[in-house]
């Protein structure tokens, strides 16, 4: 059976690991490689590695490199600069196994498919910061302007077209914010046939539980909280053992590298 | 990491598609040399191959006949060197995939690679089933893999040695002899992909009978 999914996830700016709070405050964490590293003993399903600094200058191709010369036994999934066919072959050359495109789709959302050419649509992976606005509908936001509108025509259609297999759907206002994601984001998410990423104040054991539940939802991603308590994986794995998950897996002590 | 029985020199084929840098650091991280290289003669003096890949099947035949790939492949293969293809490496090992048009594979295994019917594709853990009672697999029955594919390989039961389950089963690894395909990632797979990759490689690269 399939199993649903607990994604590590580590925000870079400048090079360095940061809390992200609400797309706005960022604090610093560390290096990068060094929560990877814990995340894939620890044995997450997926690590996703979001750099939001990259803007122009194209995927963080020297970070994946040395997260890639790591070792690491983590399926990575790298989001940053991508802007272009050549940038996602070039982030999976790097090596990340699959690609999630953000500004990208603001800005030429009918132009993305065409990376499901050469990676194919399951290495896709739509990143989409949204709130429910008065209405009840839900809007997208564009971190750079920081406005919120309701999707695009040509958005839509790219969702609903078997290019991309997943949607990371980010609360952005309670990202960062423990125990605050709203799951009303996930009912009123307008393309059904698209499996669904929960993130953004995703972190207890209830909460996730609750948006796991829903068939749609296909995994929960989780920020730092992972890094806040000795064991935090495996409690969670160990408090939602009636969902399809992996159970808790403690690695044994030959596979851990002395100190040195 | 506990050292191999046999140290072997392991060739990784780099024909431009897919992550590389992950199946190499596999290997090395199991005690064996690894070679990346598109060089016939450096791939032809190893103990095994690897065809990873990521990604289409068109592109990635065509990138295999850029570089004078196919034919090399295809005389190692029948000459009895081993060869583990991983994830799209496994599919490109058919004769004929339908994704995106229709396009020959290496043929080395029959059978033909089509979309997934039950879902659009497969992304994420799922449980391996070893069938025919394969040495190389048969420890690894019940493990979670990481699987990321839209596409999948039939083939006659006899090459089937793996499946998984969507609510239908479907072919996860297939085996004719030394040729060997996993759908799933065991770079990817943590250490329940180590310990079946390091299985694969000193039983396809020993025994001739394993």
């Amino acid at each position: 059976m399939l199993t649903k999914r607990l994604m590590g996830v580590i925000t870079v700016k400048e090079g360095w690991a940061v809390q992200s709070v609400g797309y706005r405050l960022h604090r610093p964490l560390g290096r990068p490689e060094t929560l990877a590293e814990n995340l894939d003993r620890w044995g997450v399903d997926e690590i996703l590695v979001q750099c939001i600094d990259r803007g122009e200058r194209g995927p963080d191709l020297a970070l994946l490199s040395r997260l890639c010369r790591q070792g690491l036994s983590t399926p990575l999934v790298y989001a940053g600069g991508v802007r272009s066919v050549d940038d996602g072959v070039r982030a999976v050359q790097a090596g990340a196994e699959r690609i999630a495109v953000d500004a990208w789709l603001h800005d030429s959302a009918d132009t993305v498919e065409a990376l499901a050419e050469p990676l194919g649509a399951q290495a896709l992976v739509a990143v989409l910061p949204v709130s429910l606005a008065a209405d009840g509908r839900v809007a997208w936001l564009d971190h750079r302007s920081r406005q919120s509108r309701p999707f695009s025509a040509e958005v839509m259609a790219l969702l609903r077209s078997g290019h991309i297999s997943e949607a990371l759907l980010v609360d952005w206002q309670h990202e960062g914010i423990h125990g605050a994601f709203d799951h009303r984001l996930l009912d009123a998410w307008p393309v059904p046939e698209l499996p669904l990423i929960g993130f953004g104040g995703l972190d207890e054991p209830e909460a996730i539980r609750k948006a796991l539940s829903r068939d749609r939802v296909v995994a929960a991603a989780i920020g730092n909280a992972l890094s806040h308590r000795e064991h935090a994986l495996q409690r969670l794995r160990a408090a939602l053992t009636d969902l399809p998950l992996r159970p808790p897996q403690y690695a044994p002590l030959s596979t851990i590298a002395p100190w040195s | 990491m506990n050292a191999p029985a046999r140290r072997l020199t392991i060739g990784v084929v780099d024909y431009g598609a897919g992550n590389l840098a992950s199946v190499a650091r596999a290997v090395t991280g199991l005690g064996h040399r690894c070679r990346v290289s598109r060089d016939t003669d450096t791939l032809a003096a190893t103990d095994a191959l690897v065809l990873p890949g990521v990604g289409a099947f068109p592109a990635a035949m065509a990138a295999l006949h850029r570089h004078r790939l196919v034919e090399f492949l295809q005389r190692q293969a029948r000459a009895g060197q081993p060869l583990v293809g991983i994830c799209l490496g496994m599919q490109l090992l058919a004769e004929t995939s339908s994704e995106h048009r229709v396009t020959a594979g290496l043929g080395l295994i029959p059978g033909h690679v089509h979309p997934l019917e039950e879902a659009g594709w497969h992304i994420g853990w799922n449980r391996l089933e070893v069938r025919q009672g394969d040495p190389l697999l048969g420890p690894s029955d019940g493990e979670a893999l990481y699987f990321n594919h839209a596409y999948v390989f039939s083939t006659p039961a006899e090459y089937v040695v793996g499946v998984a389950r969507l609510q239908k089963p479907f072919t996860a690894a297939v085996r004719r002899g030394r040729v060997i395909g996993l759908q799933f990632h065991p770079e990817k797979s943590q250490l329940g992909g180590q310990d079946l990759l390091r299985r694969v490689f000193d039983g396809l690269s020993g025994d001739a009978t394993c």
